[in-house]
């Protein structure tokens, strides 16, 4: 029978650990996806990451421990360097937290014209810190995205309240004519309660070779179904998402010469 | 002399980098004839290494007649840099190389191919007044449009991959099966789309206008083909930039056979040396309003017994079976072939099919006039191919080619809806004077001038220097 020197069972228990930390991981990954079906894709794709990286910290803190490393003083550093950040960087953090949500939870998009207390104009820019506005008379003005969250803002754009826009975004190597398919299939049973003249549109805002974020508007024909169907559509797309998992775009390889037929 | 400069300069800068899109393939790969699998292209091939009328053919209509000319042209010119062309072609191999230009071959798959056609041919029957389908307004929300917008989508992914690689300066799309393309590939560099179908505000569906414009925005430049579609695009509502760019053709590619040929072609038709024979050369399709020309030739015929009415043409691209494989093209020709017979007149009607650039070069020199009798045409290049071999035309009011008539002047117009119009034309023409019909068919010719290749490369010259130049 063989026997395991003494000294390697805290590594074994710790790759063990590892091992389950991945699995729960993934488990909790799925839970958390489904729960947020019908949330935005941008919204749901980040707490599933939250969720999945907070079951990481946890198992590689355990993991490490077992191995006879003690964390307390590396999660106190940790803590100490965090709070740091946070009190350094507090304006822009909480501008870039307001891009993120205003970004999905309030209706304006780039080309809008909106109003945000003593500021009017087009929206020309949405970046990390502010909002970039062009106003009527050629001045560039600068809203921070915080204050757009704090004090709320008018859109003025021409039937600005029939806009849907649900930004989603997928792995870089996905292929997105399948995704877009299905979406718009899937968008077609609800077009009853959709403006006939504006079928579904899915625009490409952003792409890197990690991921393409895209942007799907729909335009509501009654105010009032305005939630229903955003929850409507954000499931839709999500089982777009699902079905088209796989469909992915083959790494470009150099094309070998043909031979002419014979 | 400012002019002068600049152009002098422009004609100095490096060439242009262009990438041009069409649904329409330059080159059609044939399947062997005797039915069985096709050969495996492999994915990258050399046309000369294939031979034409074998292994391959170009494909025949307006878009690839114009565009190759055009390439060829500015490439030897050398305003553009070898040109890359993308465009829908499953039975193929993935890139064909040929002097000064790159086919990129899209394929769709099988079980896609069908909405896609279905959604396509609800833009074009609409588009030229043909009987609209009851759920046509609701077309943006079916399945079929979202295998169209499918379509669009892989070749617009195709043309982003190629940009990614080449850095082209501008991108030319090709006629209203890629409309959607200009906004799919998202690029900020200039994008020229040039619409080809007629183009009548009113016959655009509430439903669609919106859409319409919304594609059409991504566009730099909108080419239309005669001034009337330029003022339906602004009725739809577009406010972007439109040119209007008559089509034209490459004259050298045209020849004028010598009698004994002319004869020998006709002996194998079964055209007899006293025939009157009157020419129709367009595709097999409603649109193309062939069953006119039938009715018209039936009426004639007690005063006119050696009249003879030749069809050429068969399916586009769009019946091809190595295409996108609708059976509209042979449907349409039993129907023209039992609407014949109805009126009596089945031994003095001619069907062709596809025939060899020389073939078709003989009917047109053996014809005494040609006839394009279409419901609606985009422009209708087949009037300017009569004009080259100095034959008049007998033209519906209806083609975008008819801006460039002057009725009893360069040619004939008709109104399709009248029944009689086009027996009148054709009776009138008939009647004429041996030599008031040749002077009619000079002027014709020197009205072609405004739709050949020199005239018109140096447009396109222009305007795709403008679009670079923003």
């Amino acid at each position: 029978m063989l026997t395991l020197p003494a000294w390697s069972l805290p590594y074994i228990f710790a790759a063990v650990i590892v091992a389950f930390t991945a699995l729960i991981a993934w488990i909790v990954g799925l839970v958390v996806r489904g729960a947020m079906g019908q949330s935005a894709p941008q919204v749901a794709q980040g707490a599933r990451r939250l969720a999945t990286v907070a079951v990481w910290v946890v198992g590689v803190l355990l993991a490490v421990q077992e191995i006879g490393i003690s964390v307390d003083v590396l999660l106190v550093v940790l803590a100490l360097v965090g709070v740091a950040a946070i009190l350094a960087c507090r304006q822009s953090l909480e501008n870039f937290g307001a891009k993120y949500f205003s970004e999905v939870y309030t209706p304006f998009k780039v080309g809008d014209s909106i109003e945000v207390g003593p500021f009017a104009g087009k929206v020309i820019e949405i970046n990390a810190i502010s909002t970039v506005l062009l106003s009527s008379d050629d001045r560039l003005l600068a809203v921070p995205n915080s204050m757009i969250l704090r004090e709320g803002l008018v859109n003025v754009s021409p039937q600005a309240w029939k806009e849907l826009t649900i930004p989603i975004s997928v792995p870089g190597n996905r292929d997105i004519a399948p995704l877009e398919n299905e979406v718009m299939k899937s968008l077609g049973k609800l077009r009853p309660r959709l403006d006939k003249r504006f079928p579904p549109v899915l625009t490409t805002r952003a792409r890197t070779p990690q991921s393409t974020d895209l942007i799907l508007t729909v335009m509501i024909r009654r105010p009032e179904d305005r939630d229903p169907l955003l929850a409507e559509v954000n499931k839709r797309v999500h089982a777009a998402i699902e079905r088209t998992r796989m469909s992915v775009v083959p790494a470009p390889s150099p094309a070998p010469e043909a031979a002419p037929p014979s | 002399m400012a002019k002068v400069r600049a152009r002098a300069e422009s004609e100095r800068r490096d060439p242009i980098q262009v990438c041009f899109n069409s649904q329409t393939p330059l080159v059609q790969f044939l399947a062997p004839s005797d039915g069985l699998s096709g050969p495996d292209w492999g994915s990258s091939i050399d046309l000369a290494q294939l031979r034409e009328g074998v292994d391959y053919r170009f494909s025949p209509g307006g878009v690839t007649r114009m565009v190759y000319p055009l390439i060829r042209t500015l490439v030897a010119e050398e305003a553009l840099a070898d040109a890359h062309w993308v465009s829908l072609n499953p039975a193929a191999p993935k890139t064909v190389r040929i002097p000064g230009l790159t086919l990129h071959n899209v394929a769709l798959p099988a079980d896609r191919m069908g909405g896609y056609g279905k959604a396509k041919e609800a833009i074009w029957s609409t588009v030229h007044g043909l009987e609209m389908a009851d759920d046509a307004s609701d077309l943006f929300w079916t399945e079929e449009f979202a295998e169209y917008a499918f379509y669009n989508r892989i070749s617009s992914e195709r043309i982003r991959a190629l940009d990614a690689d080449e850095d082209f300066d501008l991108f030319y799309i090709h006629d209203f099966q890629q409309l959607p393309v200009g906004e799919m590939i998202g690029s900020l560099k200039p994008k020229i789309f040039r619409w080809h179908i007629p183009f009548e505000a009113h016959r655009i569906p509430e439903n669609w206008r919106a859409t319409l414009v919304r594609y059409l925005d991504a566009y730099d430049l909108v080419v239309v083909s005669c001034e009337a579609y330029g003022r339906g695009l602004r009725d739809l509502g577009y406010r972007g930039e439109i040119r209007r760019l008559y089509p034209y053709v490459d004259p050298d590619e045209y020849s004028r056979p010598p009698a004994l040929e002319v004869g020998q072609v006709c002996r194998e038709l079964g055209i007899r040396s006293d025939d009157q024979v009157v020419l129709v050369v367009a595709r097999m399709d409603p649109a193309k309003g062939h069953d006119r020309a039938i009715r018209a030739l039936a009426e004639l015929r007690p005063s006119h017994p050696r009249l003879r009415l030749v069809l050429v043409g068969n399916g586009s691209f769009s019946s091809a079976r190595g295409g996108v494989g609708l059976p509209k093209s042979a449907l349409w020709r039993s129907h023209l072939e039992a609407e014949a017979k109805r009126l009596g007149v089945a031994e003095r009607v001619i069907f062709t099919g596809h025939v060899s650039q020389h073939i078709l070069d003989c009917l047109y020199e053996r014809c005494q006039f040609t006839i394009l009798p279409s419901i609606n045409e985009g422009f209708g290049l087949v009037v300017v191919e009569s004009w080259l071999h100095e034959r008049p035309a007998i033209v519906t009011d209806r083609a975008g080619v008819a801006e460039l008539i002057r009725d009893g002047t360069n040619g004939l117009l008709f109104d399709p809806d009248d029944p009689d119009a086009l027996k009148s034309q054709m009776r009138r023409l008939l009647a004429s004077r041996r030599s008031s019909a040749h002077a009619m068919a000079r002027r014709a010719a020197e009205t072609a001038g405004q739709c050949v290749i020199g005239t018109a490369a140096r447009a396109e010259r222009d305007l795709i220097s403008e679009a670079v130049e923003g």
